[in-house]
């Protein structure tokens, strides 16, 4: 069933969702979709990628997403062999190079990998022949959190073009917001970017290309009005040290109850996980299921990781 | 009776105003007659049988060009560079002096240091190399580096570049010293508590790449602030590599209060924009950061209005393992002296900003005057000075190789670059120390 829909795809790495085409985009996450009833156990495993090796080099602390990469990549039939490090003596930018080349000397068929440096996925790409799977690099981009962020958008509210996306946190330091920033203004969406003004700037404004928009504000009270989509991002406690998170953030960024009781009724609640509960969002909305789809984000995550992966990894 | 004669050529002494087509004759390494050829070929009377010539016709003959911003490494970090390759790389790109920074490890920051960059300078037999002293003991920015006595070993100027001198009062007493010495301060301007973590331009690529952004105000204020502190004072004052349209004002401002400062660019900011990171390509990764087309137009105007009057290179070689890297570890710099030429002409004659006349006075008697080296007739060709001499083809097309460098550094994001103009013999001393072209030189 994948053959039938791999056509436009020749790419040999997915390191960003910047500069994919809309064509590019929603292929993906037809094919993903087509995944779920694996992902749910309602249908066998895959034999796709049968007598595949997927390594999983993890730089940065992940449980979610190096699971489900694990999980993806199993239920198509391949191996997964994890090197996940996070000590200091992997901390600079040559020794991720150097861990790559060696992963592929032991022969592997794709490299997913995530690491502190913005770039750092470029940076192993150009150096190893092997597909290099981006799973988050730095304040860059986590491509596939923006895919399954997408495919979870489409299946509640349709065709995402015209609808509005208000993405709200730390902004600044959100790989998660620059990959939904790039799919959503290329799939024609206006992306509303809302967060305290240190940490986002209006050059955001000015960084993606197509049809969509992104506009930057600071009141998150307004911006709940017309909201079709409302992303809450993780706030990152550790940055709490430079005195960028304002002690005011939960009073003026936090998804309350109160505010959740003005949206749209049709409007979904999105978290990438994991969440502070009582901070960024309060947990009668989080676990509010008429609006809340975390859960199915995880869930759309595997089966996007499934798509990613069958498209970059060559059959034999 | 002439050692060597250069014939022909356009010979351009910015210094006092001369260009016309001339031979020039040179004797015990320094300039013998600079005649005119009002009838056609030289006089046979000042050849003889062990006069080397240079036929110049179609080049321009030059003083030979002074960079007052590189970076050697030595001593310590030789596999980067070495006097020995810098200079003979200056020589490659048509510079006879440069004057070398002196952020090495150790540091340029005592009398004996200075001596041991002058010795290893004498025993290269490249571009002359003059040091520039540390400001400030160690680089530290805390106690003023021995000024007086660096001085009387030969530093031709102080600075800490690679970092700012940042306190102000221990600047306001570098700026003191520094003029009782008469000799000039360079500032590196970057407000380190701007640029914490920053790789380059704040802007949308920035923020696209999620790269902590470097703002323009980080050089602006620090110029702003020293030429303020140096109003009572009045040392010399040379802001290096400017980047930022706004630096310029500032600048401007100084200058028109008649305030004893000038600044310098470099031709990478003058030719690239802070998209070259895109893709995060760590050759681009420049201190200061490349800016935009707008920093691009402001900064030619300044040099064609005479704002900025030194073009100088700031010469940066890093081992490939330096920029291999990701983009936030990768190093600071490009590679300077060997492909400059061309660049300004590319960047200034070929866009109308200046003459070649203009061109030549920015790159010798504007820098040797900073430096105080015009003194010993540095940045000059006058009849009795010395015979440093650059001969320029501005015609000769060519392609930037890094491979064909002859500095150790291959860090250039200009390779593959196809330029125009190219120096084909560099004099030091009345001595050939590099020659392009045997077909020219007849011994």
């Amino acid at each position: 069933m994948g053959d039938m829909l791999v056509t436009a795809w020749d790419r040999k790495n997915l390191l960003q969702l910047e500069g994919l085409t809309r064509d590019e985009l929603i292929e993906l996450i037809d094919l993903a979709q087509t995944h779920l009833d694996v992902v749910k156990r309602k249908e066998p495993a895959l034999k796709t990628l049968d007598g595949k090796l997927v390594a999983n080099l993890f730089f940065e602390d992940s449980t979610r997403t190096r699971c489900s990469f694990a999980i993806a990549a199993r239920r198509l039939g391949a191996e997964v062999v994890d090197l996940s490090t996070t000590g200091s003596s992997v901390s600079k930018g040559e020794t991720i190079v150097d861990t790559a080349h060696t992963v592929e000397a032991m022969g592997v068929d794709a490299i997913v990998m995530r690491a502190k440096p913005s770039g750092a996925a470029h940076l192993v790409a150009q150096s190893v022949q092997a597909p290099v799977i981006n799973a988050g690099d730095g304040r860059h981009e986590h491509p596939t959190q923006g895919l399954l962020d997408l495919l979870t958008m489409r299946q509640h509210l349709g065709d995402m073009s015209t609808r509005t996306v208000v993405i709200v946190g730390d902004i600044a330091n959100s790989r998660v917001a620059r990959s939904n920033v790039h799919a959503l203004t290329t799939i024609g969406a206006h992306v509303r970017l809302i967060g305290p003004p240190t940490l986002v700037s209006k050059s955001f404004e000015s960084i993606a290309q197509g049809p969509g928009s992104v506009i930057v504000d600071h009141d998150f009270d307004v911006a709940l009005e017309d909201a079709d989509v409302v992303m809450m991002l993780r706030v990152q406690l550790e940055r709490q040290a430079g005195g960028n998170i304002p002690e005011d953030y939960r009073e003026l960024y936090g998804l309350s109850k109160k505010r959740a009781s003005r949206l749209k009724p049709e409007t979904i609640v999105m978290h990438p996980g994991p969440m502070n509960r009582g901070l960024e969002i309060d947990s009668e909305v989080a676990d509010d299921a008429s609006r809340s789809v975390i859960l199915q984000q995880v869930t759309n995550g595997v089966a996007v990781r499934m798509a990613v992966l069958e498209m970059l990894i060559p059959s034999s | 009776m002439a050692d060597l004669i250069i014939t022909g050529g356009r010979v351009i002494d910015p210094a006092r105003g001369f260009d016309e087509t001339a031979d020039v004759l040179i004797s015990e390494g320094r300039v013998k007659s600079i005649e005119t050829r009002p009838g056609g070929l030289p006089r046979e009377t000042t050849m003889s049988s062990d006069t080397k010539t240079i036929d110049a016709e179609g080049c321009i003959v030059a003083p030979g060009l002074l960079d007052i911003h590189v970076h050697f490494r030595e001593p310590s970090t030789t596999h980067e560079e070495t006097i020995a390759t810098g200079s003979a790389s200056a020589l490659n790109g048509g510079f006879t002096t440069v004057c070398c920074m002196p952020n090495t490890t150790p540091p340029l920051d005592s009398a004996e240091m200075i001596q041991l960059i002058r010795h290893k300078s004498n025993e290269a037999k490249g571009a002359r190399v003059f040091p520039v002293g540390c400001a400030t003991i160690g680089r530290q920015g805390n106690y003023p580096a021995p000024i007086e006595a660096m001085t009387k070993a030969g530093a031709i100027g102080f600075t800490d570049d690679g970092d700012p001198v940042d306190d102000s009062g221990v600047l306001a007493k570098v700026f003191t010293l520094l003029k009782k010495a008469n000799r000039v301060f360079m500032q590196h301007c970057q407000d380190p508590s701007l640029t914490k973590g920053a790789s380059m331009n704040a802007g949308p690529i920035a923020t696209k790449l999620g790269l902590t952004g470097w703002p323009r105000v980080a050089e602006e204020q620090m110029l702003e602030r020293d030429i303020l502190l140096n109003q009572s004072i009045g040392a010399r004052y040379h802001a290096q590599h400017l980047s930022s349209g706004g630096s310029v004002e500032i600048l401007r401002r100084g200058r028109q209060a008649n305030q004893p400062v000038s600044g310098e660019v470099s031709p990478h900011h003058l030719l690239l924009t802070e998209e070259a990171c895109d893709g995060y390509d760590t050759q681009a990764k420049m201190n200061p950061p490349l800016r935009s087309k707008r920093d691009i137009d402001q900064l030619k105007e300044a040099v064609a209005q005479g704002v900025i009057t030194v073009l100088a290179t700031d010469h940066a070689p890093h081992p490939a393992v330096a920029k291999n890297t990701d983009f936030e570890s990768a190093a600071f710099g490009i590679v300077g002296v060997e492909c400059a030429l061309p660049l300004y002409i590319k960047a200034l004659i070929d866009d109308n900003v200046l003459d070649w006349p203009e061109l030549l006075r920015l790159m010798t008697i504007n820098p040797a005057q900073i430096a105080g080296l015009d003194i010993m007739g540095l940045g000059s060709l006058a009849e009795g000075g010395p015979a440093d001499i650059t001969i320029i083809d501005p015609d000769l097309e060519w392609t930037i190789d890094i491979n064909s460098f002859v500095s150790k550094g291959l860090n250039c994001p200009f390779d593959g670059w196809n330029v125009k103009g190219r120096s084909i013999a560099t004099i030091v001393e009345g001595e050939v120390r590099h020659s392009r072209s045997q077909e020219r030189l007849r011994t």
